[in-house]
């Protein structure tokens, strides 16, 4: 789950990271009372807003309101603008970047710390490599004396003790909240020490058992500033359904994501076109196999659907009974075709048999086959 | 000689009591798979196919003799238990269950790695020996024993790669699934150097996927220290960049992790490279090694 600046800003105050002091504005707020100089910030989860004209600074010598309604009227990279962060202004004399994440090819945390902060990370790690610091961290050690000042020397910090109670308090989010990225980008320095001008922390959804209370409240925090129609990357994860839209004509399923990966590349190379992917994942039954036809055959662009199982875990006489519920129970005219094989494939197919509902071994042909359907229809 | 496990070793089975746990064990034991007691945490002193259950990972190594494990432990006790079996002085173990959280990923393979053990996953599916046993959950049937040496990222990929060759008539060394990422144990590059140096593997398999780095770094060993023909096949060509299609590890970021850089770099390293399982399958006739 990704937070909202706001709302990683509180997790911030909560470990004595110093931030701006400043409220939030929703849409349809009353606004007044404002005092100049105030930084505007809209609150968006999409990377580049500034660039994008969705952060502000009020003067007073303009209308405050005027800044505030064109903001709300923005959309940056399909987002809407429901909320607003209001900050008091700093004087920045120096930012740097820091944050701490997971260095996945390594499996371990790392600390990433840049000589100048506002910047696009990953471009600058490309282009300047001598401004970019990282440091492994042991996960059962955690962020040591030593590695911190190897940092602050390397970016020439002097305000030494500050900087590693700042870098101690984001480990400590990092590990306590099962965050997957915690980042500080900028970090100014003013005239009177640290602050935190902007936050970002994403949490790994797949910790949510351990942290139910936290999760709740921060998606209905973001449920309220958000479209509800829209809300699609808060909702809670029941399965382990992967849905990923695209444009075509063919819903393709598979109960495995090398299988499902290489049967779209298949398409691709006979001509097809797939409208929507969905990968079952690792917790897969009748139900899940339902549930991800009917999210198929729901997109009024699919012709034809494939059915793709070579199960291992996953077993064919779950699969035929998800199937057949679908058949019965809405009992669309969409062409269902499957290939299926593996654990307890003889019952599965017999259930298919019985059904009626073609079931080919060969990929191959099973691909062939839902291509032609798509064309004719 | 076989990777990681023989017909000889003895089988811990973490999570037996449950759906798929018991049922894989069924299957496993009915492979040849020598597996000798199972744990699930208060179903001690019950029987799962004949086998003994226990509490603990202690209790159980103290009864029999155990040289791999095998876990089927849902997300939120996965760590727990690794933790337990590479502190009892279990050597290998497969885990299969995904969705593990990424903290405790990384402790798991941090764990291991001080402790000198190994772990295969976590989302693996586990390996096969084709006519020996198996340590996972590979459908037997469409196996066969050989001297192709087969390592994937993927479990389903591996069946249908499988499935292939030994339709084919091909046979098959050891055939093994890594898991999809984006975090992993033993890595492409671990098993290929085993598949090196295992006499029965006469020629690799690789079946690797978007996402990543992993397949660019195995090109560089393959160039420096495989002398066996390796055969690699990348899925995922026509993956959306910035979206992940299942596995977590396969999304493409940037001009990170494309099927490109990773064929290219495999080509480089002088492995064939095929576009679907019948091409490795026309491969392995071509180089000629049955």
């Amino acid at each position: 789950m990704k937070l909202y600046e706001f709302q990683g800003k509180e997790v911030f105050k909560k470990y004595g990271i110093p931030v701006q002091s400043g409220f939030l504005i929703h849409k349809n707020d009353e606004v007044k009372n404002l005092t100049p100089p105030l930084v505007l910030k809209s609150q968006l989860l999409v990377g580049g807003r500034g660039k994008a004209g969705g952060i502000k600074i009020w003067d007073g010598n303009t209308d405050a309101l005027k800044i505030i309604n064109e903001l709300f009227s923005l959309k940056i990279k399909g987002e809407k603008v429901r909320a607003i962060l209001t900050l008091e202004k700093v004087d920045i004399l120096r930012e740097i970047y820091l944050s701490i994440t997971f260095n996945r090819g390594k499996s371990t945390p790392v600390l990433i710390v840049g000589t100048s902060g506002g910047m696009d990370i990953e471009e600058s790690a490309r282009l300047n490599k001598e401004k970019i610091h990282f440091v492994e961290i042991d996960p059962f050690l955690g962020i040591l004396e030593y590695q911190i000042r190897f940092v602050a020397k390397k970016i020439n910090i002097g305000n030494y003790l500050e900087f590693r109670n700042i870098i101690r308090a984001v480990y400590k989010i990092f590990k306590e909240y099962d965050a997957t990225l915690v980042e500080i980008n900028p970090l100014a320095i003013t005239p009177s020490g640290f602050v935190a001008i902007d936050a970002k922390v994403n949490l790994d959804d797949q910790s949510s058992f351990r942290h139910e209370e936290l999760f709740n409240r921060l998606r209905e925090e973001k449920e309220f500033i958000q479209d509800k129609k829209k809300v699609h990357t808060s909702k809670p994860k029941e399965d382990t359904i992967t849905y990923v839209p695209l444009s075509g004509d063919i819903g393709l399923i598979s109960d495995g994501a090398g299988t499902g990966l290489f049967t779209l590349d298949l398409i691709n190379e006979y001509g097809g076109k797939v409208a929507n992917f969905c990968e079952m994942g690792g917790i897969t039954n009748s139900e899940v196999m339902f549930k991800s036809l009917k999210m198929v055959a729901s997109d009024h662009s699919v012709k034809s659907i494939l059915v793709v199982l070579i199960g291992g875990f996953n077993r064919m006489d779950d699969m035929a009974e998800g199937i057949l519920k679908f058949k019965k129970e809405l009992n669309k005219d969409i062409p269902i075709f499957i290939r299926m094989c593996g654990t307890k494939e003889e019952i599965g197919k017999e259930l298919m048999k019985k059904a009626n509902i073609p079931v080919y071994d060969s990929l191959n042909v099973a691909v062939e086959k839902t291509i032609k359907k798509a064309m004719e229809n | 000689m076989s990777i990681l496990i023989n017909k000889n070793t003895k089988v811990l089975v973490l999570g037996i009591t449950g759906k798929s746990g018991r049922l894989q064990t069924e299957i496993m034991k009915k492979y040849g798979t020598d597996i000798v007691a199972g744990v699930t945490p208060g179903k001690g002193r019950k029987e799962v196919e004949g086998i003994p259950v226990y509490d603990f990972v202690k209790e159980a190594v103290n009864n029999h003799e155990i040289n791999a494990a095998i876990s089927f432990v849902p997300p939120p006790y996965a760590k727990d238990s690794c933790i337990e079996v590479i502190e009892n002085g279990i050597k290998f173990l497969v885990l299969t269950t995904e969705q593990i959280p990424e903290h405790d990923v990384v402790e798991i393979i941090k764990y291991a790695e001080n402790k000198g053990a190994r772990i295969l996953g976590p989302g693996s599916a586990g390996l096969i020996l084709p006519g020996k046993c198996k340590l996972g959950v590979h459908p037997p049937n469409m196996f066969k024993g050989g001297h192709i040496g087969v390592v994937s990222k993927s479990g389903a990929l591996s069946y249908e790669v499988g499935k292939t060759l030994t339709e084919n008539g091909i046979g098959q060394s050891t055939v093994v699934a890594i898991g999809g990422g984006p975090y992993w144990g033993l890595t492409q590059l671990n098993i290929l150097k085993l598949f090196q140096e295992d006499d029965e593997t006469k020629m690799i398999v690789l079946l690797g996927e978007i996402g990543g780095t992993m397949e660019e770094e195995t090109a560089k060993f393959i160039k420096e220290k495989v002398n066996k023909p390796v055969i690699a096949l990348i899925v995922g060509k026509s993956a959306p960049k910035g979206k992940s299609l299942g596995h977590a590890g396969a999304i493409i970021e940037g001009d990170l992790g494309t099927a490109k850089s990773k064929i290219n770099a495999l080509r480089e390293a002088g492995a064939y490279i095929a576009n679907d399982p019948e091409d490795i399958v026309e491969l392995v006739n071509k180089i000629g090694v049955k």
